[in-house]
C-alpha cells in the first residue's frame, strides 16, 4: 500500500500503487438537470463498441433513475451499506474509502453482481421516492422525486479495477488517464468486475475476458469527444482534460466547471477513487440525498448552478455543450458569442450565448413567397 | 407512365432536383439552394425553416399584423352555434366526463345550469335516461354540476371494475418504430432482460402496466407479477367473445403490473407502443422451445403473451369531433372553408383509456413468490431498512 493525495476527500489516503497521474486526465462534466434519460448516449456507445456476442448485457454507458434505478441493480446502496454511514468534517472526508475499507488479504471492498442483476437495466425508471398525493404542490427541493443519473467508466485517478487486478492487466494510459484492460493479459479473473464500486468493468463470457469503456481512446487521440457526448441530444455532456485545483486553468472549460465556478461534483468521492465525470447535481433533489451520491459540496453546486444564468461565462460555457464534436482546451466570451478552441489554439465552434430572434417580411417580393407562422 | 418514370431523377441518382422543388414550392424554405444546404451541413452549419418569426411564434400575424384567425368570424370564438354543438350541449365550453375512463357516470357534461345549455335528452332519440350502454352513451347529454359529479358512478363500478386505465405515448416512443429494435426493448420500462432468464417473457421486453402501489396491494397485486387487465364485457376485448375461445385467449390482456408511486389512486397506465399478440404469436409463445411469442411462420414478435393494451380500450365516435358544419383552415394554405378537412374532421377516437378490472394472474417470480427484485427490496413499498437508508441519504453525515 502506498499513501496518495486524493483532493477529492480532502486528505492523503491508502491505495494499493504509489501516485502516477497522467500528463492529462480524461474527463467529462454531465448537467443531471438537462438529461432526459433518452438513452441516446447509451444507444451510440452500444452501436460502436458492445455489439458482438457475450455483450448482450453490457452497457457501458448507461442512464438510471435515481433513486429506484440502478444498473447493475442496487450497485451503489449495496456497497454504502457495506461501508456503513460515514463522516465528511466539512470537505474533508473521514471516513473510509473503499480502499481503508478493505478486509484483511483484500486491496478494496468489494461486491460481485450476482448474474441477474444485469437484467432490468431501466429498473426504477422515472419512480418518485415519495407517494403521489391529490392536491400535491410542487415545491424545491421536490417531494416526491426522482432524476435521472447518466454513467460510464469514471477513468478514475486512483481505479480500483486496476487496484484489484492480480495479473497487472488494467492500466491508466499515461498520455490521457484512460482506464483500459490489456485484452492480452487478462485471464478473466473478475477482480476488476468486484473491486469497480461503479460496476464499469464487465465480464465476457464469449472470451472469457473482461471489458470496459474505453473512453472512446481513438476518437480522443484525434482531438474528438467520445460517441456518447458527441450524440447525446440534450447537450448536457462535455468531454476534455482536467487539472488538478492547485493547477486549475480558468480558461479550460472542464477546469472552469469543475475549480472556479464549483458547478460540477464527482459521484461518491468517498469511495476514494477520485473520479473523473462530474455532475452538476439536480437542483431539485433534497440535500441529504445530493451529499451521500456527489458529496459535501451539493449544495454549494446547486446554488451556484441556480445563478449560473447571470454570469455570461458559465451561460456561455454552457451553450458550447454539444456544439462540436471536437475537444475544447479553451474558451473564452467575445462579444455576445462563445468561441472554443483546440489544444493548437484554432477556434473550433462559435455560438450565441442567446438563441437569435429573426423577424422575416410577410411577404418577400423578390422570391414572391409569404412567410407565415401557420403554413 | 410507370413508376420508374415518375421517380426518374431518383434512378438518375439526383434526389436533388426533387428536393430543389419542394424547396422552390414551400413558404418557409423558398430562396434556399440545396447544393449549399447540403454542403453547410456536411460541414455542421444548420440552416432556419423561414417561418414568419425564429423561432416561430403562433399567432404572431394576428396580433401584430391584425390578420385574421382561421375561424369563421377572423376573432377567436368561444361560442359554437351551429346545430350539432347546440344539440348535443357544446355550444358553451363545457367538460365532457371521458366516454369510458372515468370512476364517474361516463361522458356527461359537466356544468352548472345554463339557460344556453340545452342538450337533447335520450328520449329525443327513442332512449331511456337509464340507458349507459357502451354504444348509446357516446351521444347521450346529461348535465350534471360539478360538485355532483363524484356522487355518480361508472356503470362497471359494481361489478369489480376499479380504474381508468390511460395508454398514452412513451416519451422516447413512436408509433411503434422504436421498439422494433431489442435493444430498445431491453430499456423499454423496467422488464427488460436480454438473456430472458424467465422464460414466460414475450422478448426481450414486455408489456406492463403501472399502479398505485397502495391501490395494487388493496387488490392483491404484488409489483412484478403478471395480471389480467379487462375492459368493458359488453364490447371487449371484442363484441360477442366467449371465455372458452381461441380468439378470447388471444385478445385477452395479460400483462407485468409494476408499483408506480408516481400515479394518483384508481389510475392505472400503460405505454401505448407495444406490438400486441396475435394468432400466431400466441402459438409462438406457447409451442416455441423457447416460448418467445413470435410467430413461427412470419416472425411477427409480441411484446405481450396475450392480448394488449388495446385488448380494454376502443374507438369512441363523439358527434361533435366529426361535425360536416365548423369552419376551418384547410390542410394547406390559408384559406377557410367549411366541412370536411382531414386531420381537423375525420374521427378523433383513437383508442386511449377506458375503465378497467385487474386480477392477479402469475406470480412475479417464474419458480413462485415475489419477482427478484421486490424479493430483495429494491422497490417502491419492498425497501429493507438499509434501502431506506440509502433513499433518504442517511449513508454520509456532514460533522
Amino acid at each position: 500500500m502506498a499513501t496518495v493525495y486524493n483532493w477529492q476527500i480532502g486528505r492523503d489516503m491508502s491505495y494499493w500503487y504509489p501516485q502516477a497521474r497522467p500528463s492529462k486526465q480524461f474527463a467529462m462534466v454531465f448537467d443531471t438537470n438537462k438529461c432526459i434519460a433518452c438513452q441516446t448516449c447509451t444507444m451510440a456507445c452500444k452501436n460502436a463498441w458492445t455489439s458482438g456476442r457475450g455483450q448482450e448485457y453490457m452497457f457501458w454507458n448507461n442512464v438510471e433513475t435515481k433513486p429506484y434505478g440502478g444498473y447493475p441493480q442496487a450497485w451503489d446502496s449495496k456497497l454504502l451499506e457495506v461501508l456503513g454511514p460515514q463522516q465528511w468534517n466539512g470537505t474533508t472526508y473521514r471516513g473510509k474509502t473503499i480502499f481503508e475499507a478493505a478486509p484483511a488479504g483484500e486491496r478494496s471492498v468489494g461486491i460481485q453482481p450476482d448474474d441477474p442483476d444485469y437484467t432490468s437495466p431501466n429498473i426504477g425508471e422515472d419512480e418518485v421516492f415519495g407517494q403521489v398525493e391529490k392536491g400535491l404542490k410542487v415545491i424545491m427541493p421536490h417531494t416526491p422525486w426522482m432524476f435521472y443519473l447518466p454513467r460510464i467508466c469514471n477513468h478514475c485517478t486512483y481505479p480500483s479495477c486496476l487496484a484489484s487486478c492480480p495479473r497487472g492487466s488494467v492500466y491508466k494510459r499515461p498520455e490521457d488517464g484512460i482506464v483500459l484492460i490489456d485484452q492480452g493479459r487478462c485471464r478473466g479473473y473478475r477482480e476488476c468486475v468486484r473491486g469497480c464500486p461503479y460496476k464499469k468493468s464487465f465480464f465476457r463470457s464469449t472470451s472469457g475476458i473482461s471489458e470496459k469503456c474505453i473512453g472512446c481512446y481513438p476518437l480522443v487521440e484525434r482531438g474528438l469527444q467520445t460517441f456518447c457526448v458527441q450524440n447525446c441530444i440534450g447537450k448536457i455532456r462535455m468531454m476534455g482534460f482536467l487539472h488538478t485545483p492547485e493547477a486549475s486553468v480558468p480558461d479550460n472549460p472542464l477546469d472552469f466547471l469543475v475549480h472556479e465556478k464549483h458547478l460540477a461534483l464527482p459521484l461518491y468521492p468517498q469511495f476514494g477513487l477520485e473520479a473523473n465525470i462530474y455532475y452538476v447535481p439536480p437542483i431539485h433533489v433534497p440535500l441529504p440525498y445530493l451529499e451521500q451520491i456527489f458529496g459535501p459540496r451539493a449544495q454549494e453546486a446547486v446554488a451556484n448552478y441556480k445563478a449560473a444564468w447571470s454570469d455570461p461565462e458559465v451561460v456561455g460555457l454552457i451553450e458550447l455543450f454539444g456544439s462540436t464534436d471536437r475537444i475544447m482546451n479553451s474558451f473564452k466570451l467575445i462579444g455576445d458569442e462563445a468561441v472554443g478552441y483546440n489544444a493548437s489554439g484554432a477556434e473550433v465552434v462559435r455560438v450565441p450565448l442567446k438563441e437569435p430572434v429573426h423577424l422575416r417580411a410577410a411577404y418577400d417580393a423578390a422570391l414572391q413567397v409569404e412567410r407565415r407562422s401557420i403554413t | 407512365m410507370r413508376f420508374v418514370d415518375m421517380w426518374k431523377f431518383v434512378h438518375d441518382g439526383r434526389v436533388d432536383v426533387y428536393l430543389q422543388r419542394i424547396i422552390d414550392n414551400s413558404s418557409t424554405l423558398k430562396g434556399y439552394d440545396f447544393d449549399t444546404l447540403h454542403e453547410n451541413a456536411k460541414q455542421g452549419i444548420p440552416a432556419l425553416l423561414m417561418t414568419r418569426t425564429t423561432p416561430k411564434s403562433l399567432g404572431y400575424e394576428q396580433i401584430h399584423d391584425n390578420l385574421p384567425w382561421y375561424t369563421k368570424t377572423g376573432r377567436l370564438e368561444f361560442y359554437r352555434e351551429e346545430p350539432e354543438f347546440l344539440n348535443y350541449g357544446e355550444n358553451l365550453p363545457v367538460h365532457r366526463e371521458p366516454v369510458d375512463g372515468t370512476p364517474y357516470e361516463p361522458n356527461v357534461i359537466v356544468a352548472r345550469a345554463h339557460a344556453f345549455i340545452q342538450p337533447e335528452a335520450p328520449t329525443a332519440y327513442g332512449k331511456a335516461w337509464s340507458d349507459l350502454s357502451a354504444e348509446d352513451r357516446q351521444v347521450r347529454n346529461r348535465v350534471v354540476a360539478p360538485d355532483a359529479l363524484a356522487s355518480t358512478a361508472h356503470p362497471l363500478k359494481a361489478q369489480s371494475f376499479t380504474h381508468v386505465f390511460i395508454t398514452p405515448k412513451y416519451r422516447h416512443g413512436a408509433h411503434t418504430t422504436p421498439i422494433d429494435l431489442d435493444m430498445v426493448a431491453l430499456w423499454f420500462g423496467p422488464f427488460g432482460d436480454i438473456y430472458r432468464h424467465d422464460k414466460r417473457m414475450p422478448w426481450v421486453g414486455e408489456g406492463y402496466v403501472d399502479l398505485n402501489p397502495a391501490d395494487a396491494r388493496a387488490l392483491g397485486i404484488e409489483d412484478g407479477d403478471y395480471i389480467w387487465l379487462d375492459g368493458d364485457p359488453q364490447d371487449r376485448p371484442y363484441r360477442g367473445w366467449t371465455a372458452a375461445s381461441t380468439e378470447y385467449k388471444v385478445a385477452r390482456c395479460k400483462l407485468r403490473a409494476r408499483y408506480y408511486p408516481g400515479l394518483l389512486p384508481g389510475v392505472a397506465r400503460s405505454w401505448f407502443h407495444m406490438y400486441g399478440a396475435t394468432y400466431g404469436s400466441v402459438e409462438g409463445h406457447e409451442t416455441n422451445p423457447d416460448k418467445l411469442a413470435r410467430n413461427p411462420r412470419t416472425n411477427y414478435q409480441a411484446m405481450f403473451r396475450y392480448g394488449s393494451h388495446q385488448s380494454a380500450t376502443r374507438a369512441w365516435l363523439r358527434p361533435t369531433m366529426s361535425t360536416d358544419s365548423v369552419a376551418r383552415k384547410t390542410y394547406f394554405g390559408q384559406t377557410v372553408g367549411e366541412g370536411y378537412e382531414m386531420d381537423v374532421n375525420t374521427v378523433t377516437g383513437a383508442p386511449k383509456e377506458s375503465f378497467v378490472k385487474l386480477t392477479r394472474a402469475e406470480d412475479g417470480d417464474p419458480a413462485g413468490g415475489l419477482w427478484r427484485p421486490a424479493r430483495l427490496g429494491y422497490r417502491p413499498g419492498y425497501e429493507t431498512a438499509a434501502f431506506l437508508q440509502f433513499l433518504r441519504g442517511e449513508f454520509v453525515e456532514k460533522v
